[in-house]
This record gives structure tokens, sequence and C-alpha cells, in this order.
């Protein structure tokens, strides 16, 4: 792709596996980042499967439309084995399921942009609260603080990576600018993914499952000169849901109505209409049920 | 289960969603009220809007204020002042029609604006 001068864009990973179409994800919310904030700069990184998955069941001419730059990669086949994660959609099914987040790192390599916004598939784009991000003074942005869009809801397991650990940072949402500071920072990053087991005896993360999130909190834990919460954290707040919630409807491209689990009754819902704030939705089957949908108001 | 019983417990339901709602309302609104400029942000509040209102009264034009981040950012106060004021007016009077429409909903369904099929 020919690079802009002070180019801004979006980049987003989707790597589908057995269940879940991660590349149906991101052109979805491709469509949302166009319709909501106005950005037409769109990179996603993906697979030869999922890419081809994506061309059968949407279409050249959609995925054309919604993404304007497409990175395709080999995945690792030892990693993808190896990282098995237990997905829930609704406390009703559980699935182990391999997991492929390993090239998140190598986002300051693969963004052809100045500046870039790096998000989950999953984080639906319902406003245009990122733009604040653009031409910022702070070259790398990320969130510690989070919010369950259920506000009863508490997990203080999510706020660190053990109980006597650093902080958590999410990697939900990343902003970085081309600097030298930054490429040092993804060099973290990438040495913590080559070498899990030493950072994992290190920092004491739980359970066997890489994810970005630590990585990512390691490595601003190392560039902060060792400081706690040393990286700024974005402009907007990070909402999410759990994927024991569910999508009860999409209404229009900025509002969606969610079934959230009670918690204190497993398995038992009340509603809540998410209207104009982005969400983290983690069940990922709940917005493929909805896509057709979602996709139907983004291109409108 | 008594009627009594069953009244209670879905007035308790409609709480808990009207609760919610009304999170979700001021997040919404939380995340209007910020507003960036010149590489920095700000959350627009009476404390910014009243000091940029006195410093236009000083004869100020150029002056630099501390964003969320505490990092000083140089900006032309008239400009900046009508711009926030502008937004704040904008988006408080949202809450307000928003608010007002949901204290008047009753009903689990009219909170949420579905029907009564919930569609």
């Amino acid at each position: 792709m020919k690079k802009e001068s002070n180019s801004r864009g979006i980049v987003m990973f989707a790597h589908n596996n057995e269940e879940i179409d991660y590349f149906r994800l991101a052109v979805v919310n491709a469509l949302l980042i166009q319709k909501n904030m106005g950005i037409k700069n769109i990179t996603v990184v993906t697979d030869p499967h999922s890419l081809s998955q994506g061309e059968k069941t949407l279409g050249k001419r959609l995925i054309k439309k919604a993404i304007n730059n497409i990175v395709v990669i080999q995945k690792d086949k030892e990693f993808k084995q190896k990282n098995i994660r237990l997905y829930k959609d609704t406390s009703h099914t559980t699935k182990h399921l391999p997991f492929y987040n390993a090239n998140r790192c190598d986002a300051y390599d693969i963004s052809p942009y100045d500046e870039t916004i790096v998000i989950d598939v999953d984080y639906l784009i319902l406003s245009d609260t990122l733009n604040h991000c653009w031409g910022h003074n702070n070259e790398l942005m990320m969130n510690w603080k989070f919010q369950d869009i259920m506000y009863e809801r508490k997990d203080p397991s999510l706020s660190r990576l053990y109980d006597m650990g650093i902080t958590m940072y999410w990697a939900t949402v990343v902003y970085f600018r081309k600097t030298e500071y930054v490429e040092s920072f993804f060099n973290i990053v990438k040495h913590v993914r080559s070498n899990p087991q030493y950072y994992k005896d290190l920092y004491k993360w739980q359970g066997t499952l890489y994810r970005n999130d630590f990585s990512f909190s390691i490595a601003a834990h190392v560039m902060s000169g060792f400081v706690d919460k040393g990286i700024p954290q974005l402009p907007t707040t990070l909402y999410k849901s759990f994927d024991t919630d569910d999508i009860h409807s999409a209404v229009d491209e900025n509002t969606i109505v969610m079934y959230l689990e009670k918690p204190r009754s497993p398995g038992d819902f009340m509603l809540t209409k998410w209207q104009g704030v982005d969400l983290h939705v983690m069940n990922k089957w709940a917005i493929n049920r909805v896509s057709e949908e979602l996709l139907e108001y983004a291109k409108s | 289960m008594s009627t009594r019983l069953t009244k209670a417990l879905e007035f308790a339901n409609y709480r808990v969603t009207l609760n919610n709602q009304q999170a979700q309302l001021k997040a919404k609104t939380q995340s209007l009220l910020s507003y960036s400029i010149n590489g920095g942000t700000f959350t627009i509040d009476l404390t910014l809007i009243t000091f940029c209102k006195q410093l236009i009264n000083e004869d100020q034009n150029e002056v630099v204020l501390l964003d969320i981040y505490n990092n000083p950012i140089k900006i032309e106060v008239d400009t900046f002042y009508d711009e926030i004021l502008s937004r704040y007016y904008e988006v408080t009077n949202d809450y307000y029609a928003e608010y007002e429409k949901l204290r008047k909903s009753r009903k689990v369904h009219k909170v949420l604006d579905l029907n009564e099929k919930g569609k």
C-alpha cells in the first residue's frame, strides 16, 4: 500500500478458527468504523484461509468496500495448536478452541500509517470517540481502566496480571505513533511473545494461555522504567461486556440491545440498550448472529 | 407465587434495568463531553467553562491549560470557549431529553424503547 504523508488509520487482526469467523467480524467493524468515525484507512491482517472463507460468504466487492488494505500472512501452526482458549456463548455453551493472536506484536511493522489505532475485531465502533486520539501529544496510549456495562458486576481478577502483580493494560485498543520509543515498546512485546515461559515466571500471570493483554502490560511496565501505570490511558473509557452476555438485536449503526447475565444468577439475563459508545463484545457468536443486521445498517 | 410478590419482583427487575440504563446514558454523556485540541484532551465541565470565561474577561488571548493528562496545551481562548460552550449546551440538552424520557418509562420495554413483545 502506498504510504500517505501524516496518514492515520485503523489496524485489526482477523484469524478464523473452526467456529468463529473473525474475518466477518472485521468486515462488520470496518464498515462501522467508516460510518461512525469517517475513517477509510483500514488494514486487516489475516491468513489465506480466513480471507477465502470471507470471500466465499461475503463476496469480494463487500470486502473491498469495507477494507482498503488486506495483509495476508501465514499462521504459525505450532502456536495455533498450543494456544487454546475457553470460549463462551453465554454460560450455556462453552468450547475450547484455538486462539490465534501471535502477530499483534507486529502491528508496528505492519501498519502503513504514521498514526495507528489497533483494535480487536470485537471492539464495536459505535461512535466517533476514538477520533480524539489523532494528533495527540502522547505517542502511545492504552487503557488499564475498564468498565463492565453491567455496572453491578465486579471482577477484580481483571485488574492485575495476578493478585500482587502489575496492573493489566488492555490490548483491545492501542493508539500509537511511529516513533523510536514506540518501536522499542513493540520490540519488548515481541520479546515477551517469543519467550512466554520466562516472562510468565517473572510476572506470574495465571493460566497457560498467551494473551496480548499480558505482553502489552509487561512492555508498558518495562518501558515506563518499571513503574506501574506509566503509559497514559486513551481519552476514552473501555466499556466491555462478557462472553456470558448475548446480543438481543442491533437497532441501528450505533445502537445494540444486550442481554447481560445477572451477577448472582448465572444463566439469567437483564436487557440494556447500548447507544453511541464503543463496546467490547466478548461473545463472538453473538456478534456473528447480528452481523447481517449490522452490515445492512453500516452499508446504508 | 402471590400476585403481590410477582409485582414486587417485576418492579425490582424494572429498577435494575432502569439503573443500568441511566448509567449508560451517563457514560455516553461523559464521552461526548470530551474535547480534543492541539494534541491535548479536556473534559468539558463547569470549572473549565467558568475559568475560560474568566480568562476572556481578563482580555487573555492565548493561554496554556492543563489537559486531563496534566500536559500543558496552548489554546486560543475565545475560539476554545465558544467550542466547549456550544458542545456543553448540545450534550446536556440531549442528556436532559433522554433522562426525562427514561424517568417517565415505567416498564422494562419502555425503558429500552422496545415494543411489548421485545421487538
